[in-house]
Parts: C-alpha cells; sequence; structure tokens
C-alpha cells in the first residue's frame, strides 16, 4: 500500500444532500484522513477541493485524460432525466452528461448511498425529475453500490481500502451491493433478535415492552428485509444505531423505500389505483363479499324450494323417472 | 378426443346408476395435504405479520414466533411437495386428473363454462359431470394452481432472503427486484393468501351445494375417490387419451 501511487479519485455530486459525504468524514477504521491524504488522491470532490469555478472542471477533464482508465469515480446523488437532464446542472453541464463523460473512461464507479444506488428521495413516486440510479445510466461498467441514507462511514472507507488493497471489484451480490456488508439482514444480526424468536414485542413507544428492549417488528420495523451493516458494526464509531436507541429501522437501504410506507406500519398498503386499502382490510372485504355471495345463492334455493318451485327445470330428472 | 360432452348411454338392460373410481390416491392426498397446509400456513401466516401472543419473562424462556415461523417453512414445503405431486400426475393419472384443464381454445369448453354458470345461477338441474365442470375447473386453474404457485414462489423468495446466494435464492430470488422489494413480495404474499378464504368459502360452498342438490357422492368422492353417476350425466373427460 505504502509504494503503490495514489490512485485518483474523481467524486461527483448529483441530486442529493452531501450526508454521504458527511457520514464519510467520520469514518474513523480506517480514520478518514488517512484514506483522503494517503491513500486516495481526490482531485475533484465539491465539498472537499480547493479549487472552485472553471478551475474545478479543468481539473477534472485533465484527470479524465492523464489517467483514463486508472480512476475511480464515486458518485453521490443521481441524476435527473426528464427534459434531458435540465434539473441539475453544473457549471453550465447537465448533471447526466458529466456522469456519463466522466464514467466512460473511469476504471470502477462507486455509487454512494440510496440515491446513487437506487433512486432514493428523488426517484420515489412520482419521480417529477426522472432521476435514475447510477447503474441505469452507465454501461458497460462496473458499478459497486454502496446504499444506505446514508451508507455507514466504515463500509465507504471500506469499499475504497479494498479496491487499493486487492486492486480489484469486491464480491457484489445481485443488486451491485459488496457482500461483505450487504450480505446479512440487519435482523440476522440483530441484538434484539431473541426477543423477536420469543415472541416478545413493543406495542406502542411508551409500554413495559419498549422500555425493556423488546423487538420492534410490530412498530414497522424493517431489520427483516434490510441488507446492511448497522447491527453489527454500528453507527458513531461502533457507539449505536437506530435499533439500539430503540426506534425501528426504516430500511433506508433497501430500494424504494420512501415509497414503502407507513414507516411505522408491518405491511405497506396495496399500490394499485383505487384500492386505498391494506391487504387484510382488502381479504377480509373479499372474503365477506364471497360469503355474501354465497348466502344469497342458499337463501334463493331455499326459498324456491320453499314456495314449491320444482328445482331443476326441464333438463332433465332423472332420478324421478328412474324411479318409477 | 376433445372435450366434447358425451353423455352416458345405456344399452337396454344395463344399470342406469354406477359408480366409477375417478380420483385416484395422489389427487386425493394431493387435495388434503393442500388443504392441510392451506389452513396452517394462512393462521401461522397471520401470526407472523401481526403476532398477538405476548409472552412474559426472558426471551430464553421462549420460542413463540421462532416455532411459529417453523411450523409456516414445515407447512410450505408440505404445500409445495403437494403441489409437485399434483403436477405429476396430472400427466401420469386418468383423464379425470385432467379434467380441469381450462381449454380456452375450444369452442365447447367455453359452452359447458356458461352452462355450468348459468344452471348454478337458476338452481337448474343440470347433467353432472364425472371430472371437473369447466367452471370447476377455471376456479381451480386460478385459486388453486395459480394462487397456490405464486403463494409459493413469493413465499420461498422471502424465506430466501435470510441466505443470499442459497439455493432458494438463486431459484426463486429474482422475484423480489421482480416485485419491487421486499416489503412489497410481502404486501402481495399477505394480499394473496385472503385469495385462499376467498376459495375455501366458494368451494366449500359449491362443493355442498353440487353434492346435495344432485346426490352425486361428490363430498365422499374426494376421500373414497369413487362418484356416482346416474343416466344421462356428463363424462367429458377424455381429452387426453
Amino acid at each position: 500500500m505504502e509504494t503503490k501511487p495514489r490512485i485518483p479519485v474523481l467524486w461527483l455530486h448529483g441530486l442529493e444532500c452531501t450526508f454521504c459525504s458527511e457520514s464519510f468524514i467520520r469514518s474513523s477504521h480506517p480514520i478518514v484522513q488517512d484514506i483522503v491524504l494517503n491513500l486516495i488522491s481526490l482531485d475533484y470532490d465539491d465539498t472537499l477541493m480547493a479549487a472552485a469555478g472553471e478551475q474545478a472542471e479543468e481539473n477534472r477533464r485533465r484527470v479524465m485524460k492523464e489517467h483514463a482508465g486508472n480512476y475511480i469515480v464515486a458518485v453521490e446523488g443521481n441524476a435527473p432525466t426528464r427534459d434531458g437532464g435540465v434539473y441539475c446542472t453544473i457549471g453550465g453541464e447537465t448533471f447526466l452528461n458529466i456522469l456519463k463523460e466522466t464514467a466512460a473512461s473511469a476504471k470502477a464507479v462507486i455509487a454512494w448511498g440510496s440515491c446513487a444506488s437506487n433512486g432514493c428521495v428523488q426517484a420515489a413516486r412520482p419521480n417529477p425529475t426522472g432521476a435514475k440510479p447510477v447503474h441505469e445510466l452507465i454501461d458497460h461498467k462496473a458499478v459497486i453500490n454502496v446504499p444506505g441514507c446514508p451508507p455507514i462511514a466504515e463500509v465507504m472507507t471500506g469499499v475504497i481500502a479494498y479496491l487499493l488493497t486487492f486492486d480489484k471489484i469486491p464480491a457484489l451480490d445481485r443488486l451491485g451491493r459488496p457482500t461483505m456488508f450487504y450480505g446479512q439482514r440487519i435482523h440476522d444480526k440483530c441484538y434484539r433478535r431473541p426477543f423477536f424468536d420469543a415472541g416478545q414485542f413493543v406495542e406502542r413507544w411508551d409500554d413495559d415492552g419498549a422500555r425493556r428492549g423488546w423487538c420492534l417488528y410490530k412498530m414497522g420495523c424493517r431489520g427483516p428485509m434490510t441488507y446492511n451493516s448497522c447491527s453489527n458494526m454500528r453507527w458513531n464509531n461502533g457507539v449505536s444505531f437506530p435499533i439500539g436507541s430503540g426506534h425501528p429501522c426504516i430500511g433506508c437501504s433497501e430500494n424504494n423505500f420512501w415509497d414503502n410506507g407507513p414507516f411505522y406500519e408491518r405491511l405497506t398498503s396495496i399500490p394499485v389505483p383505487g384500492i386505498e386499502s391494506t391487504p387484510d382490510r382488502f381479504g377480509k372485504v373479499a372474503a365477506g363479499l364471497t360469503a355474501l355471495g354465497a348466502g344469497a345463492h342458499l337463501v334463493s334455493y331455499a326459498v324456491r324450494k320453499a314456495s314449491g318451485k320444482k328445482i331443476g327445470g326441464a333438463s332433465t330428472a332423472p332420478d324421478q323417472e328412474a324411479g318409477k | 378426443m376433445a372435450t366434447t360432452l358425451s353423455t352416458l348411454k345405456f344399452e337396454p338392460g344395463e344399470p342406469r346408476y354406477g359408480r366409477r373410481y375417478v380420483w385416484e390416491l395422489p389427487v386425493r392426498l394431493s387435495h388434503w395435504l393442500t388443504v392441510a397446509a392451506i389452513i396452517t400456513l394462512f393462521w401461522t401466516g397471520l401470526y407472523i405479520s401481526a403476532p398477538q401472543l405476548s409472552t412474559a419473562g426472558e426471551p430464553w424462556q421462549h420460542f413463540v414466533m421462532g416455532n411459529i415461523r417453523m411450523v409456516h417453512f414445515i407447512s410450505g414445503y408440505v404445500l409445495l411437495i403437494s403441489f409437485l405431486i399434483r403436477s405429476y400426475w396430472f400427466w401420469v393419472g386418468n383423464n379425470y386428473s385432467r379434467s380441469g384443464f381450462p381449454f380456452v381454445l375450444k369452442a365447447s369448453w367455453w359452452a359447458d363454462l356458461k352452462s355450468q354458470a348459468m344452471q348454478y345461477l337458476r338452481l337448474e338441474r343440470g347433467h353432472v359431470h364425472l371430472g371437473h365442470n369447466a367452471l370447476g375447473g377455471l376456479t381451480y386453474t386460478i385459486f388453486v394452481i395459480g394462487l397456490g404457485w405464486f403463494q409459493i414462489l413469493t413465499g420461498l423468495a422471502l424465506y430466501s432472503e435470510s441466505n443470499p446466494g442459497g439455493f432458494w435464492s438463486v431459484l426463486t430470488g429474482w422475484i423480489i427486484p421482480l416485485c419491487g422489494g421486499s416489503m412489497q413480495v410481502r404486501m402481495w404474499h399477505h394480499t394473496m393468501a385472503w385469495g385462499f378464504v376467498v376459495f375455501a368459502i366458494l368451494h366449500i360452498y359449491i362443493v355442498m351445494f353440487d353434492s346435495g342438490h344432485f346426490n352425486n357422492g361428490l363430498i365422499s368422492s374426494i376421500v373414497s375417490g369413487f362418484k356416482f353417476w346416474e343416466e344421462g350425466d356428463l363424462d367429458n373427460d377424455r381429452w387426453v387419451s
């Protein structure tokens, strides 16, 4: 590591909130100063560079030319695609073009956070700007998705450290996430899991179970469907994580997590237009209507039989014929 | 032979009543395995989605959710095995085991569908089918085969989440991104489970109505395999011979 040249990193910012950068600079193992000053050459980053204006853009183009095929593009945020991508422009150019141009000769692309990995809030319904995650905009390029809103600091620096140490892309899962950090659900390593298995659940925020630290499953916890390292690596140098602080996981590293609300319900509502209902209410109404229909059939049958009308009509009545 | 609605004809002197072995053992076995599995799956599924029984004491003293999930998963495997048995028997069983297939390309199937629906609605005495009638076959195709496989596949996809890259994950994991994420798969898995309740009401009512109305031993046939026929009944189940 000490003898390797520092690899140039172009850190782009699209539609985003810079929370990923905020998370990144809090990394402790490896400490972020070491990454930025000794391991990589952070040649372009809107929020962390000395250059400004034309000089900054010039710097980006110089790196693209001088280190073609040998630099890493780290993308924070995603690009709006509607109306030619005009909803996010930097230095007079659309972010969509900047992203495609910069990624074209990159060695690898890292998609920081849920925005870049899966769209996040700006791609939530109805997605007015047509925002798309990075892997849908770039072809023929390895994209490492590091979702989370934001991702854990040590996960971010860990991905970079892996790239620099082994000089290859870490093993990725079906959704392009490094399996070493996203290979298991929060639920699988959650310290409250024994309460889940025992059937001990918080019912209200102020009940006895909440005080005893029981499982937050019934409060809408997304731990059972969220792949992330929060429950083992935790946040802020391992101090805590949402469930540790008594709040259910909202699943911020999963696809479409904004559209899977309400956050404090286990089941999301049925997304079919015209059915503004939960699955259970829908099911009970459907079962009730079916029972009503069967009941109506039976009642009409009974009424007809009681009124002495011959049931069966003309078709055949072989039992009567044959009986004679 | 196609699905012609051939009626049972009789030579003079031949008996006008009889019974025939319609539902072979694997069909009946699959039916009751499915019944047991779905009832268990439905109730355990309701618990898993909204656990109601709260246990007191320390977590090491209990394993309620763990046990109920285990029962749910075992029942899921039972349902899968039951479906595999029935799918196999569709090909190798007697012609009645295929009689529920929806022949949407055959005019005679549509005619039978219509006449059966009208008979039920107008409370008429029609001809009894020895196998499935078209309406019954269509209902089973939608509410048992379609719904059943949907629940099995989405269930296995959710089951596979604890072991990404494992056997079930490779086989069924693609369903999760297809549905738009795990939350959506859960929501559909839960919503569609109510389809079995709708089906159970329809199925049990119509079977009791039919059996009482036609005296054809429909209910006992799923235990014994034998159905009673009488002159004029339809034996329209010879589409593969």
